[in-house]
């Protein structure tokens, strides 16, 4: 193993000496700060180069130095001019990517906040080997014995309790009202599941713009290959139809269930429920389906809104097409008029893009 | 611990690309020729008889070297392997099974494909619970210690993710069987009859539908009809007698055989039972077939009746030149078991019937064998599976008739590659 395993040491170490407990909440705030940037960068032992390079080793390290990741011009040419990252360029890197190295592709929005600038990069050291808190971590965790495998998990509530009544073989214990609400956030498509809250067009462009934009643009048109949440209009029996929210979504309660629960990808679950119906509000507003920004969505309007594409979604017929239906005996020999001749290879539409902006042939999932 | 190292499992440049399409072709047909295609006679005696091997004289590793064994050296090709470009980010990709390199119907766990929507989650069992709710008589809490409390089963199944060959729609794209059909796999689960753990909570009636959660990043959730769901689910926690591994659920899964991948929830943490379905997003938004006139089907479950000749294949081409030839493959249907599988040689003009081996199981991988002394000329290798259904394996071009080319998903269309005489093959589409 390597030196990145000490990371999760240092906290714990820090901790119970009761030394420099700040700097063990810089670190552990930072890692979950660094949700804003995994979707993009990889840290730690496996690190590879993801949408942007990975951050191991990274201070004290030259601007677009990482080999075999394709930089933007502008990267190399900050990198030609002596670019070298510390403290202080990665935080004004960080605090608006696009304002320290204009024409960067990293298409982040930035992090207004000092300390949780402080905190990331506290966080990032502690995957570089030169740096300080590296070093603390491997004195300390030297002459640490080790404790870990001697810790015992605590027995399941269920151990020697009366045995429940319900079902058939009495295993299990009843769920709480609150662990069930904890849970259970999903909508259906008749809104069954929407909790209290609301939130304007207005009210969502801002949000939009700090947690989602990065990602999907500031329209939803996506950024790079990042999903595109609108527009796409009557494009569905195009050669390349674009599938979006207003083009061909059923439903809207799928929105809002789906970006409580998933979204913002690398931060599920932080938003509050007036942040995802002024979200949605916007959603609605960028797909041209409101088109006030005063609208407002809540629980009780919800229902009432309906997205084109609803009555275009059909049953299974596989059933029914030709080949299935007409139930006939497989064919053996001289099943086609003459020699079969090939009418395509796949080398010759070798769709296997140099870098990583190459064009796909169709989407996977 | 493993401390093998990482091979390099992307193709991201066509040089490398060529490499596997054809380099491997060019060293194969090389390496025929060095040894003589049949080995007829021996012109000098072979050094690997003669000379006395390092392995036969010097003592090898012994037990404890390898705690948790792992395949040789020599077979560090064979692995999972992804097309960089086909999705934004790695945490919400796919990652294909090597086809080309397994024969028998089981797929060794490290291999098997994987499909995650937000990364793989990384979860302590002792704090993973699984909930029963909704129309219930009384909702439920499972420990991994109470799930393994309930009468359990092995069953055998395929696990096919619904865009495997979604690729190919618009016509041959991509030069390798793992790629163009690696998005399955085959597995021995070890889990409880869901019905099982729906009935200790009392289903309330009404309830026809059940959603199982993901406890991951991305919180997967899809409507399953409750019938489906009290006849062959599994709430499965070993895959080929092991804990599964954690990009494939751990500590737990659901099993829904013969139905699409995406519908198997991995890390289940919770089942709701409902009167309708949810509609959430992949049941919407993705896993719905957009057809040519831009009404979309929903609700397609079942994985049809599908084949694929994965030897020879683009990244497994012939290298031993003429003679006899081992033509292999793999076939599978959602409907049942397989009843056939036919081979052509000649773009699907003339058929004959494989030999089916191995065990032969509903809703899992059957195994062909095409056995033939090929003449060395250039063939056009399809194979065409017939499930007990009496579904028989349609054409792409039939596919595309019947739907267009913008479904993405289901594509069971048969596979076609190209061997020429140096033994090299080429996904091509036929008239
Ligand atoms: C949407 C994707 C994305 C996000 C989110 C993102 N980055 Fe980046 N980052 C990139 C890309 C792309 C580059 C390369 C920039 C270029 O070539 O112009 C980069 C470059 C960098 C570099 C320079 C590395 C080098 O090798 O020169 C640092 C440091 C960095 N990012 C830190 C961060 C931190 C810290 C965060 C989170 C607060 C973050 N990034 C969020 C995409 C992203
Ligand atoms: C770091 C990049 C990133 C950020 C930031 C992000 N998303 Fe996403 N979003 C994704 C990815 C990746 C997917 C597809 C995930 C998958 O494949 O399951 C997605 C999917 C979606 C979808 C479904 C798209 C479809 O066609 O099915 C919606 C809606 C969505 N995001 C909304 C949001 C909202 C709202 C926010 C801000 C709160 C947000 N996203 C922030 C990356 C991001």
């Amino acid at each position: 193993m390597s030196k990145f395993r000490n990371l999760a040491v240092v906290a714990a170490v820090v901790m119970s000496a009761g030394i420099a407990p700040a700097l063990a909440q810089d670190v552990g705030a930072g890692k979950k700060l660094f949700k804003k940037c995994v979707a993009c960068h990889a840290v730690g032992p496996d690190a590879r180069n993801k949408v942007g390079p990975q951050l191991n080793d990274l201070f004290g390290r030259s601007a677009g130095s990482i080999e075999k990741f394709k930089y933007s011009k502008a990267m190399k040419a900050a990198a030609e001019k002596g670019l070298v990252w510390t403290d202080d360029t990665v935080a004004e890197l960080i605090t608006k990517p696009r304002k320290f190295i204009k024409g960067t592709k990293m298409a982040f929005g930035g992090l207004k906040k000092e300390k949780d600038r402080n905190n990331i990069i506290a966080y990032l050291k502690t995957f570089s080997t030169g740096s300080e808190t590296a070093d603390a971590a491997k004195t300390k965790t030297d002459d640490q014995p080790e404790k870990a495998a001697t810790t015992v998990t605590a027995a399941p509530s269920s151990r020697n309790l009366p045995i429940p009544q319900h079902g058939v073989f009495h295993l299990g214990r009843k769920a709480l009202p609150e662990e069930v609400n904890a849970w259970d956030i999903d909508i259906r498509a008749d809104g069954a599941g929407l909790p209290p809250g609301r939130g304007t067009v207005a009210d969502g462009e801002p949000l939009f713009a700090e947690n989602c934009a990065s990602c999907h643009g500031d329209f939803g048109e996506g950024v790079d290959r990042w999903p595109v949440l609108a527009g796409g209009h009557d494009t569905l029996k195009e050669d390349r139809p674009v599938k979006t929210i207003g083009s061909y979504w059923p439903y809207l309660s799928t929105v809002f269930d789906y970006v409580r629960r998933a979204m913002p990808f690398g931060d599920a679950r932080s938003l509050s429920d007036d942040d995802v119906y002024a979200l949605t509000a916007y959603l609605l507003y960028v797909n041209d389906i409101v088109t006030d920004e005063e609208f407002e969505l809540s629980r009780d309007n919800f229902s009432d809104i309906r997205l084109p594409n609803e009555a275009n979604f059909t049953a299974d017929t596989r059933k029914d097409e030709p080949h299935y239906a007409k139930n006939s005996e497989a064919c053996m020999s001289d099943c086609k008029p003459g020699p079969v001749k090939v009418i395509m290879r796949a080398r010759v539409l070798d769709v296997t893009p140099e870098g990583d902006d190459g064009e796909g042939a169709g989407p996977v999932d | 611990m493993n401390n093998r190292k990482k091979p390099e499992t992307e193709i991201s440049n066509p040089a490398r690309r060529k490499l596997l399409a054809g380099g491997l072709a060019a060293s194969g047909a090389a390496a025929a020729l060095a040894i003589g295609g049949r080995q007829a006679a021996a012109a000098a005696p072979d050094p690997a008889i003669t000379k006395i091997q390092d392995w036969n004289r010097y003592l090898g590793d012994g037990v404890d070297e390898r705690p948790y064994g792992f395949p040789s050296e020599h077979e560090k090709e064979v692995v999972r392997r992804s097309v960089s470009w086909l999705t934004a980010d790695p945490k919400s990709s796919v990652n294909f099974t090597p086809l080309h390199e397994l024969d028998g119907i089981i797929t060794p766990n490290g291999l098997c494909f994987e499909r995650h929507h937000g990364g793989i989650a990384d979860i302590d069992p002792a704090q993973h619970r699984l909930m029963i709710n909704g129309m219930v008589d009384t909702p439920l809490v499972f420990t991994m210690e109470d799930l393994k409390r309930f009468p359990r089963e092995n069953r055998v199944y395929f696990l096919e993710c619904a865009a495997n060959s979604g690729m190919e729609w618009r016509g041959a794209q991509l030069n390798g069987c793992q790629y163009t059909h690696g998005m399955v796999h085959n597995v021995m689960y070890t889990g409880v009859p869901l019905k099982h753990i729906l009935n200790e909570a009392g289903i309330k009636s009404g309830g026809k539908w059940i959603l199982p959660e993901g406890a991951d990043a991305s919180g997967m959730t899809r409507s399953i009809p409750l019938e489906k769901a009290l006849d062959d689910c599994l709430v499965a926690f070993k895959m080929n007698g092991e804990a599964l591994r954690p990009e494939q659920g751990y500590p737990v899964r659901l099993v829904v055989p013969g139905w699409e991948g995406n519908m198997w929830v991995k890390w289940l943490r919770r089942i709701e039972i409902g009167d309708q379905p949810w509609q959430m997003r992949e049941e919407t938004s993705k896993y719905t077939d957009l057809m040519e006139d831009g009404k979309a089907r929903r609700f397609t479950w079942t994985m049809d009746v599908k084949s694929v000749i994965t030897n020879p294949s683009p990244q497994a081409p012939i290298t031993h030149g003429k003679g006899q030839t081992v033509v292999t493959g793999v076939a599978w249907s959602g409907h049942g078991k397989i009843k056939r599988v036919d081979v052509s040689i000649d773009g699907g003009r003339n058929w004959e019937t494989a030999r089916l081996d191995g065990p032969s199981l509903s809703k899992s991988l059957h195994r062909f064998y095409h056995d033939f002394n090929w003449d060395g000329s250039e063939l056009l290798l399809q194979s065409r599976a017939i499930d007990e259904a009496g579904n028989i394996q349609p054409t792409k071009n039939e596919l595309r008739a019947a739907r267009g080319q913008n479904s993405i998903y289901h594509n069971n269309g048969i596979q076609t590659w190209h061997v020429k005489a140096d033994g090299s093959a080429e996904n091509v589409e036929v008239s």
